[in-house]
Formats: structure tokens, sequence, C-alpha cells
């Protein structure tokens, strides 16, 4: 790959000359001293392309051993569908080709007494690992409206937040919320209180106040990395909240509409920020190379052994990043009812709108030697300077009863509108979408059979495009009883 | 200031939607609504949550009946987990301690009276089943003038003041019931039967001893096959009926069968308009009276 490369470089270099080959004795000289110099131009940009392949390839190689120990997620990486298994926990975006178990959903939910309702919701992957997705309890009782709610829940921002995999009109989930929030979404722990006022038209407020352990939104490092990287540590909480509120006119039977308006808050966002550069003329080409932004759940260390065998040192500069991150969304949805057998006529039109802003400054710059690990200088000019990632994207899905029992649907999403680093330096890294097709056989209202195919043109780093196609089969079934038809 | 101001606004809100009436009733189908209008008249602010063209088992929560449930002081239910899929999603939501299930807020006539088809194994193979029995008491009319004593029992709890007032709308509710039924036994004596698509006419088909000859659906909630409709086709071969079906259920079916045995088929909705009081629901009633009786006449 890298031979077939530099041979075409170079063929490009002997033919650019020949066309020019037809001066008189007295042109020669300065013409040999132009072939000189093209040739040497053309040295340099093929010592520079086998540079960046080489670099293309160790960060391929390097991001592949990483996947499994750490999640490589940063504003211009994105997750979609069948995006890298997640080691920590199940994915409910993680998808081999082939046959997969998503998840099994337990779910309990009861009146515990006068006072409370409660509901656990436990997910089981294929490899039968268990993981409480929700479990809370509600208040029955507050007067005025108010209700109360604690736990570890999903939380009510936005509208797809609060549902589980099973509820999704598609697959998978859009790509503002996996990339935005994570695969589960905002589900922390903390307390909820929501107020139902009693006027004309149905609005709701709410504001919550969670713990704040969270994948991407308000992420942070593990305590190791905090330490060598002069990062504050993550013992104390609440450091999550959130407000929303939802509005829905009365517009007769066959109608409903429901606006959401949503803020989230983490007070503390970390993340980790290594350029790579040559250290050949030391530092000075940082923005050079492309920057890789990490987010580690964990402990990790610096020790690549991926060198291509090429002759340059290699220095990484390693900023540790340290501020606070918002999210604001709003949503609509609305609702057909067509009262036909089975759903027939009924259609659902859902969109959102998501925007991030993490707000952060480097609290440190460590100039690390690629081999070793070990901080070879600390580049002090960088610190306290500001880092502001801005992403926002968006997702409209529509669904329509075609038949009795058979819906269709079609989804647009796009991740990155505004996909930006802004700070000292500003760069804007593209935008990432796709375009979602399904098809629902609801057998019963106990079990579905959906198909669904998508075009994703996917932004998987600063400078690279992946445009895949990806097809699913979902059987998908609900055991015990009757479920609830929440909006 | 602002959130002042948005609190006085709220405050002048909520006192005029309490001066409206006496007791603020929501009913999820026209018939209870209709029963609440016999029974509580001007005295019951109401809101009915479906139409007579709405599938109760299949209904959504909306935001709007959590809106309706958040000052309601009552909610009438048909019960026996007909609004399962939603009621309790649309209670949750409102936010009002007054008619969560097991508070004198909350009603269900299938708890007022005996059901049918109860006792069945709850089991999914057999379909969208109710093991507590069959929910839709609401067609028949005689045990919705029970429904409609234990409904002014209910009123004149929650507004003792006009007690008086609600047992004489339900008696006077009874006495009409009673009057309707003498006419409707004679009107439908030897009517041959009935195919429905759910069972969920059987109460009035029991209360009137019409033969149900069988449904359209092999199970419920599970559509019919070509294969199921023709066996119900060669076993009523010969035989006089009429086929009825819902507004909300697919046609097809029930119309193949019936042209296929010379029958009619009839699309009845299973409540009265949304507005009915008494009168309308006693009307409805009537109609479905007329279609079966209507059977014999047509017949061979």
């Amino acid at each position: 790959m890298r031979k077939f490369l530099s041979r075409s470089a170079l063929a490009g270099a002997s033919l650019v000359p020949m066309a020019a080959f037809a001066a008189g004795d007295a042109e020669i000289a300065e013409l040999k001293t132009m072939l000189d110099d093209m040739k040497a131009q053309y040295e340099q940009r093929i010592q520079a392309l086998e540079k960046r392949l080489a670099d293309a390839e160790r960060d391929a190689a390097r991001r592949k051993a990483q996947a499994a120990e750490s999640k490589p997620m940063t504003a211009p990486v994105v997750h979609s569908g069948p995006g890298p298994a997640d080691e920590h926990g199940h994915a409910h975006a993680a998808t081999d080709n082939g046959f997969n178990f998503r998840e099994a959903e337990i779910a309990f939910s009861a009146t515990v007494d006068p006072y409370f309702d409660a509901a656990l919701y436990l997910a089981v992957d294929g490899d039968g690992n268990t993981e409480l997705e929700e479990g809370y309890f509600q208040t029955r009782g507050l007067p005025y409206g108010l209700k109360l709610k604690g736990g570890k829940f999903l939380s009510d921002f936005g509208y797809i937040n609060k549902q589980h995999p099973h509820q999704w009109d598609f697959v998978d989930q859009n790509l503002p919320y996996l990339n935005l929030l994570g695969d589960h979404g905002l589900q922390d722990t903390g307390v909820q209180v929501t107020w139902l006022p009693q006027t004309p038209l149905y609005t709701l407020f709410g504001v919550e106040v969670l713990q704040g352990d969270q994948e991407i939104f308000g992420a942070t490092l593990g305590d190791d990395e905090q330490a060598e990287l002069g990062l504050d540590d993550t013992d104390d909480g609440p450091r999550l909240w959130t407000l929303f509120a939802k509005m829905s006119p009365d517009l007769g039977e066959k109608h409903a509409l429901q606006f959401g308006v949503s803020y989230a808050h983490n007070t503390q966002h970390q993340a980790l920020f290594t350029q790579e550069f040559e250290r050949a003329g030391d530092e000075h080409a940082h923005d050079e190379d492309q920057g890789h932004d990490e987010n580690h759940d964990d402990d990790h260390d610096h020790d690549h052994d991926h060198h291509e065998g090429h002759d340059h040192e290699h220095a990484v500069l390693e900023n540790g990043l340290e501020g606070d991150a918002d999210l604001w969304g709003v949503d609509l949805v609305y609702k057909y009812d067509a009262g036909g057998t089975h759903g027939k006529g009924n259609f659902k039109f859902q969109a959102e709108y998501l925007r991030s802003i993490t707000d952060t400054r480097i609290r440190s710059a460590n100039i690390l030697d690629e081999e070793t690990g070990e901080i070879l200088k600390i580049d002090s000019s960088l610190i306290g300077s500001k880092r502001e990632f801005t992403t926002d994207g968006l997702y409209a899905q529509a669904i329509y009863g075609f038949a009795p029992r058979w819906t269709a649907g079609i989804r647009y999403d796009l991740l990155g509108l505004t996909n930006e680093l802004g700070g000292v330096e500003s760069e804007d890294f593209g935008s990432s979408d796709r375009w979602t097709l399904g098809l629902t056989w609801n057998l019963s209202e106990f079990s579905l059979l959906r198909a669904q195919y998508a075009h994703s043109d996917i932004l998987v780093s600063a400078h690279e495009r992946e445009r895949f196609d990806a097809f699913y089969l979902q059987f998908l079934m609900s055991l015990g009883t009757h479920g609830a038809h929440s909006f | 200031m602002p959130i002042r101001n948005l609190f006085v606004l709220l405050g002048v809100l909520v006192l005029v939607s309490s001066q409206a009436a006496a007791l603020e009733v929501v009913a999820t189908s026209p018939s209870m609504g209709a029963l609440v209008r016999e029974v509580a008249g001007s005295r019951a602010d109401l809101t009915v949550l479906a139409g007579p063209n709405r599938d109760l088992h299949t209904l959504q929560a909306k935001p709007t009946m959590m809106r309706a449930l958040r000052a309601a002081d009552l909610v009438v239910a048909i019960g026996a987990e007909l609004e399962v899929g939603w009621l309790p999603v649309a209670i949750a939501g409102a936010a009002n301690p007054k008619i969560l299930p097991g508070t004198e807020g909350y009603f269900e006539a299938a708890a007022q009276v005996p059901l049918l088809d109860a006792g069945g194994a709850a089991d999914r193979a057999m379909g969208d089943v109710h093991p507590v029995g069959n929910p839709h008491v609401d067609m028949d009319p005689v045990r919705m003038a029970t429904v409609a004593r234990a409904l002014a029992e209910r009123l004149a709890i929650l507004d003792p003041a006009a007690a008086g007032e609600y047992r004489r709308g339900a008696d006077a509710f009874a006495a009409q019931v009673d009057a309707r039924m003498r006419g409707w036994r004679a009107q439908i004596a030897g009517a041959p039967g009935v195919v429905l698509y759910h069972r969920d006419a059987v109460y009035l088909l029991d209360r009137l001893a019409i033969p149900l000859l069988g449904t359209i659906e092999p199970i419920p909630g599970v559509p019919p096959t070509g294969r199921h409709i023709r066996a119900l086709g060669a076993e009523l071969a010969g035989r006089d009926g009429v086929v009825i079906f819902a507004p909300y259920q697919s046609p097809q079916a029930p119309q193949s069968l019936a042209s296929s045995l010379g029958w009619q088929a009839v699309a009845l909705p299973l409540a009265p308009p949304q507005d009915a009081d008494g009168d309308g629901y006693l009307a409805h009633i009537g109609r479905w009276v007329d279609t079966l009786a209507g059977a014999a006449a047509s017949g061979r």
C-alpha cells in the first residue's frame, strides 16, 4: 500500500518536467535548476505522504488497540451502528455482522405502599452480564401536581432519552444521542422533581439533580490520569443537573402534539487531548497532525508499541483539559391516531435537536517520549488556555402505519452541523449523517419483526470519512403483563 | 417578577377551573360519560377521554389526558384491564393523588357487577386475554343500571350535598332501562344469532339470550386468517345471522364471511356518541337490538 502510493507519486514527478522540455541551450541550465528544485519538492512531498501514511497506519493500529480499553469519543469521532465493542459493559449500539443477542430487559414495577411506586429494569446481554438500567421510586401522593423520583433512572431530558431500546421505532439509537450522551443516554443516579400545574394546556416542568457519572457528557478520567495531568478528582457529587419543560396543546381526539425544551449542565468535564509530532525540529509542529481527544475511564499507559520502523523520533503532547459541559435540547412529537385497524393510518413524527458545549481549559501540557512515556518537557505556554468543543446534532423520523400491523419508517440523523473546537486554535471538523429506512411487522401487541436499512456517511476522525450501508433484522418480544402505551 | 406573574396567572386559572362545577369527572369512554351525565347532570364537569370509534385496548396515553386527569375529582373507567395500556400511565402522569386506584376518586364499572368469561387461563397463546373477566360490561344495560347506582353512591361520598340528586338520577336511569328491556326482549325474540369480530358485545347477547355463532378473530387480539373465516363459513352455512364489527376493526373478513353466507355485515360502534347522556346510551343499545333483530327479518 505504502509502496504503491510512493510509485504513483514518482510517476507524476517524472511526467511534469517532460512537458516543459522544448527550449534552447541557454535555458537548459535554468531548466535544470528548476528540475532539481522540483525533484527536491517532490521528494519532500513524497516524504510527507509517506509520513502521513505511516501516521495513519499507526493511528489505526492504536485505535484498534485502544478500542478495548477506552472509548475514543471526541468532538470529531463519531459512533454509529456497528461501532467498536464496548468492553465495560453491554452496549446498545455495538453489533457484529451476523447474529447478535442485544439484550433481554427484565422489568418490574409495582406500587410499594400508599406513598411510593417503584420500578426496576435490568438488562442482560448475550454473555449474561447484567446491568441495572433503572431502579427508582416515585411518590404517589404529593399535592399541587408535584412528583419526586429518586434512584437510578433515565432522565426526562428530551424525548427519546427515557425510552428503553425496545420502545424505539428503529433498531438503533440516533446519532446525536449516541454521540453526545452515549449508549445509555442521560442515565444517572439522583433525584427528580416534576410539577404539572393546573393550566388549560398540559405543561410539565422538571428539575433533576444527578451524580454526573456520564460516559460522554461530563466525562471524567481515571484517578491515575487525574493525578498525572493535574486534574481535579471526581470524588464529589452531585455534578449534573437538568431542567426541562414540556407542553402539549389539545388538538382533539386524533391528534397529539408535544413540545419540549431541556437543558443540562455538568459541573465537571475532563478530557485528555493528545497530539503527536516529530521531535526532530522539536516543538515546531503541534498543529500539523490531527488531534486525538480521548476520554478514558480506565488507567492506561502511553506506551505504544506501534513504531513502524521509520527514522523519526516521535513525541506526544498530552493536554489534560478540565471544565464543564452544557447541553441544550429541543424536541417535538406529533402523533396522528387514525382509529384504524391495528394501527392502520396512524402517523408519528418525532424530531429533536441537541447542542453540547464543553468549556474546558488546559490544565497540563506534558510532552512525552512516545516510546517510554517519560515526560520530556512541560509546555507551560499552553496552560490555562481555553478549549471549547461545540457539537450539535438533530434527528427527524416519521412512522406510518400503511396497513394493519405494518409500519414503515424513515429517519434522518445528523451530527455536527456545528462541530468545532474554539479557543486559542479554532477548527471545524465537519458533520456526519445517516438515512435510515425501517419496516416493522407487529405480529401482535407482544412481538414484532423489524427490517432496517441505513446509509451512513460518518466522519471517523478529523479528516477521514467512512461511507457504509447497514442492514438489520430485529426480532423483539415482550413477555408477561400488558405493557404501557406511554406517550 | 415574571415568575411571580406566572404564579398569579396560574392561581387565577386554577380558581376559574375549579368554579365551573361541583365535581370534575373524567370518563374513559362515551358509555361511562353517558352514565355520569345521567346520574350527576350539571353537577359534574365531564371530560370523556376516548370517542366511540376508538379501541380502548390500544389507545395511547396522551399529555392532554394527563391534563384532564390532573384536575379530576373522579375517574370513571370501564375497568377489568380494558384500559390497562394507557389509563394507569395517564393517571401516574397526572400527579393527582385523588384519583389513584383504590381511592374514592377512582371508579371502575367492571368492579360493580359480575363478569363473564372470568377465570380463563392467563396464557398469551390464547391472545390478549383478561383472566379477571371480559371487560366490556358497558354493553349490558341492566349491568349499567347497577353501575349507575354504585356511581351515585360514589358521587354521594365525594359531594354529599347532592347525594339525593345523584341517587334519583341513578333510579331514573334504572327505570328507563327496565322499560326499554321489555320492548327489546319482545323485539329480539327468535333472533338467530350473530358473529362478532371480538367478544366485545357478549354482555348484551347474554342479557337478551342471543346466540354468539362465532368470532372473526380466532383468539382475542389476533387477526383472522383466511382458513379460520372459511371454516366459520362452512360451519354456519345454511343458517341465519348477522356479522357485526366495530368501526376500528378491519371490514374485509366480516364482509367476506357475510357475503359467503348471504348475511349482512354491519359496522356498529361499541359506545354511544361522545356527548351522549342516558337516553343517548339507550338509543345506542337500541341500534344494536335493531341490528340483531333485523338478522331474522333479512335472513332467508
